[in-house]
């Protein structure tokens, strides 16, 4: 356990890091921008306690916020998304499968399953950070090419980081 | 009491991410609070050692194009020397000056900062200078690069300050066409991070395309004639009266690295006299 806790530390301040330092300041044609730091929160086992997961998601979205200067959007945005991370899970996987365990990944899901789960959160958080950012109906057309590019983006640069984890271990 | 114990246990995660949306909400919405506190915004002691660190690696990156424009800038400041030593000689021949200096041209002080932190794809953006109170930078005070305006100080902390970019849909600047009297707000309206919109142009300013957009001087927090951008073209506005020039910045504002901050002299002065005038008005 204290294992597991040591890792998800390392790994919450490495994707911080990653995220301000360097992702913060990728906009590929000033409208792609990778947003790397969720896949702490997608990556986190199913059967974690609500409340430790609320609180994990606000913190990493507080502190992304606090480097960035944009106060309050990711932090509201990730709160939103770690509620709605067991919903979407289960819309793609059985609620009674008693075998699978209960963190998502690749080797657990299964190629197809984890892509569409993955592709379905970065989405969602996406359309969520952008639509909070700009609040305004005016810029529907911008917030919908920044989060469809975004998610593209993020989606294979959250595979590639898959990928990189699991060729080490 | 039972039932409300019992409906508290089972609705307690929901309370608990109703209490962090909350937090969210009073954050992104109340700009004051946030304005005013250093402790939430990339000036803290937290992000900007980390932002420094950074810096100081990637600050090398730009380095290339940052020279050629300094050498530019270099190059015409040099120009201006030369020919304002031959003018001076010409009305030296001419009457011996008894004034000793000019106040005017100690008015304005410069402050070099290095910036440690920039954006450039937010609606609203923000970077941080490693630069503070401690050294005389305070809030309201205007940032200019070796190209032109680039921000003004928003927030002060001890040895590091947040500024609001020209970059930010909320901040406007006053300008005008150069060598002219018209006067307009300079406005950014996201997405290119090179153009910005000159408004509130009177219909009867005559411009060209390529013509120097500067500083008014109108305010304490920039003085006069410090270059801005270049009018590339007119566009039609809502208002039949005012016209909205379109501007090429002058700044690579993806590429911010050495900025100076603008400390006016008379600041205190002039602030205190506009509160007098507000006193009276009342």
């Amino acid at each position: 356990m204290n294992k597991e806790i040591l890792k998800s530390t390392f790994l919450f301040i490495l994707l911080l890091l990653a995220q301000v330092l360097i992702c913060n300041h990728i906009a590929i044609f000033n409208v792609a921008v990778p947003i790397i730091f969720i896949y702490f929160i997608i990556r986190l086992p199913i059967d974690v306690g609500k409340g430790l997961l609320f609180t994990l998601a606000f913190l990493m979205g507080f502190c992304v916020d606090m480097f960035s200067d944009t106060p309050g959007v990711n932090s509201l945005a990730s709160t939103l998304l770690a509620a709605l991370k067991r919903p979407v899970y289960y819309a793609y996987v059985q609620r009674d499968d008693k075998t699978m365990t209960l963190l998502p990944s690749i080797s657990t899901l299964g190629v197809a399953t984890y892509c569409k789960y993955l592709l379905s959160m970065v989405g969602i958080y996406c359309l969520l950070a952008f639509t909070i950012e700009y609040f305004n109906f005016a810029d529907v057309k911008d917030i919908v090419i920044l989060s469809a590019s975004s998610c593209l983006l993020t989606f294979i640069m959250l595979l590639a980081i898959d990928c990189l984890i699991i060729n080490k271990s | 009491m039972r039932n409300l114990i019992n409906f508290l246990i089972k609705y307690g995660t929901w309370f608990i991410f109703m209490f962090y949306v909350l937090i969210s909400c009073v954050l992104l919405f109340s700009h004051n609070l946030y304005q005013q506190s250093v402790y939430l915004t990339s000036a803290n002691i937290v992000a900007s050692s980390v932002n420094s660190t950074s810096s100081q690696v990637t600050g090398y990156f730009h380095l290339r194009g940052i020279n050629e424009s300094l050498q530019e800038s270099n190059a015409m400041l040099e120009n201006e020397v030369l020919n304002l030593r031959h003018q001076l000689a010409e009305c030296q021949t001419l009457l011996s000056d008894t004034l000793k200096s000019n106040i005017f041209l100690n008015r304005f002080d410069y402050i070099p900062a290095t910036v440690i932190n920039n954006s450039v794809r937010h609606p609203r953006n923000y970077f941080s200078i490693n630069r503070g109170s401690a050294d005389g930078v305070k809030v309201g005070m205007g940032v200019v690069d070796q190209n032109g305006v680039v921000g003004m100080v928003n927030v002060a902390g001890l040895h590091t300050a947040r500024v609001i970019s020209l970059l930010n849909q909320t901040q406007r600047f006053s300008v005008k066409l150069k060598g002219t009297n018209y006067i307009g707000s300079l406005s950014w309206k996201g997405a290119d991070p090179s153009i910005a919109y000159m408004e509130e142009v009177p219909r009867h300013a005559k411009f060209h395309a390529g013509d120097t957009v500067v500083t008014s001087g109108y305010s304490t927090t920039f003085p006069g004639d410090i270059p801005v951008g270049i009018v590339m073209n007119r566009i039609k506005g809502s208002d039949d009266n005012f016209f909205i020039l379109k501007v090429r910045l002058n700044s690579d504002f993806r590429a911010l690295s050495t900025v100076r901050v603008i400390k006016d002299e008379y600041k205190a002065e002039l602030d205190s006299l506009q509160q007098y005038d507000i006193k009276s008005d009342k």
